[in-house]
């Protein structure tokens, strides 16, 4: 699949199976703020879009998901992690084409749990609000 | 791909739900409930059952429960909370049966219980606006 024209220089595609790899490609763009931000990106296909016209609010919830899983783990170290909740306002319709681009924040980090916010945007427009809240595992007694 | 027993497979319209589908259902005291089968589209690189799938099942059941009860009004998704309770995996049936907390003229409180062989793995929430009402 050839990358969206829009994509930001340093776009990697993230690690790929089963569900990331059916929705994606999912890319991490470089972070900013000197790491504090954490950016992620996909481009709109036709098999992303709702029969309204948008893109269905389960991929988006999906790709924040994605986000907030990588970014946890890229804070915590931890090799694993899973979801524990997950709020999503939906602010604003995704359209065909957009490059969607992800912005998380870790808020807190404990040893077992991470505390995430996060929007995604199309361009000067938001379309998704999220808070996360992660739990992390795998990691070596003592670390 | 067939049909749990007892369940026929839902009409889906949108094409990232028949693009992840196919979701199932059968009729419950005048109710859908509604199941999908966990497959390898489904799940993450440790074989868990992916949350942006439980979440796009949950938008999707959801909102059929919203259309079931405005006779297929145009309405959007303003808010959805999740919470993931247990690991569900490839191989398993999530069922649903969607509820109604509360309506006004212009909004619909929806939740749902998504469970395993009885267990519940996932609740969902969510507020969904219909259009063209203040």
């Amino acid at each position: 699949m050839s990358a969206h024209p829009a994509l930001p220089p340093g776009a990697v595609e993230g690690p790929a199976s089963g569900f990331n790899r059916h929705v994606g490609p999912i890319y991490n763009l470089p972070d900013a703020e000197d790491g504090a931000l954490k950016r992620f990106a996909f481009a709109v296909a036709e098999k992303h879009m709702n029969a309204a016209g948008s893109v269905h609010g389960g991929m988006l919830m999906g790709f924040m998901d994605v986000a907030m899983s990588r970014s946890a783990r890229a804070v915590s170290g931890a090799p694993r992690c899973s979801t524990v909740s997950l709020s999503c306002d939906f602010a604003g319709p995704g359209r065909l084409g957009d490059l969607i681009e992800a912005q998380v924040r870790v808020v807190r980090a404990t040893r077992t749990m991470v505390f995430l916010v996060g929007e995604l945007r199309a361009g000067g427009r938001v379309l998704l609000t999220a808070n996360g809240l992660w739990k992390i595992a795998g990691m070596k007694a003592g670390t | 791909m067939t049909a749990p027993e007892g369940f026929s497979e839902t009409r889906l319209v949108d094409p990232f739900e028949v693009f992840m589908g196919p979701v199932y259902e059968r009729i419950e005291d005048g109710g859908r409930r509604f199941a999908l089968l966990v497959d390898g589209r489904h799940v993450n690189g440790r074989g868990i059952l992916h949350g942006g799938m439980l979440m796009t099942f949950a938008d999707c059941v959801l909102g059929a429960k919203a259309w079931d009860l405005t006779n297929n009004s145009a309405c959007v998704t303003l808010n959805m909370q999740s919470q993931f309770l247990k690991p569900a995996v490839a191989g398993d049936l999530v069922e649903v049966r969607p509820e109604l907390v509360r309506r006004t003229r212009a909004l619909l409180f929806l939740r749902g219980d998504f469970t395993v062989k009885g267990e519940t793995v996932f609740t969902a929430s969510s507020v969904w606006k219909l259009l063209g009402k203040d």
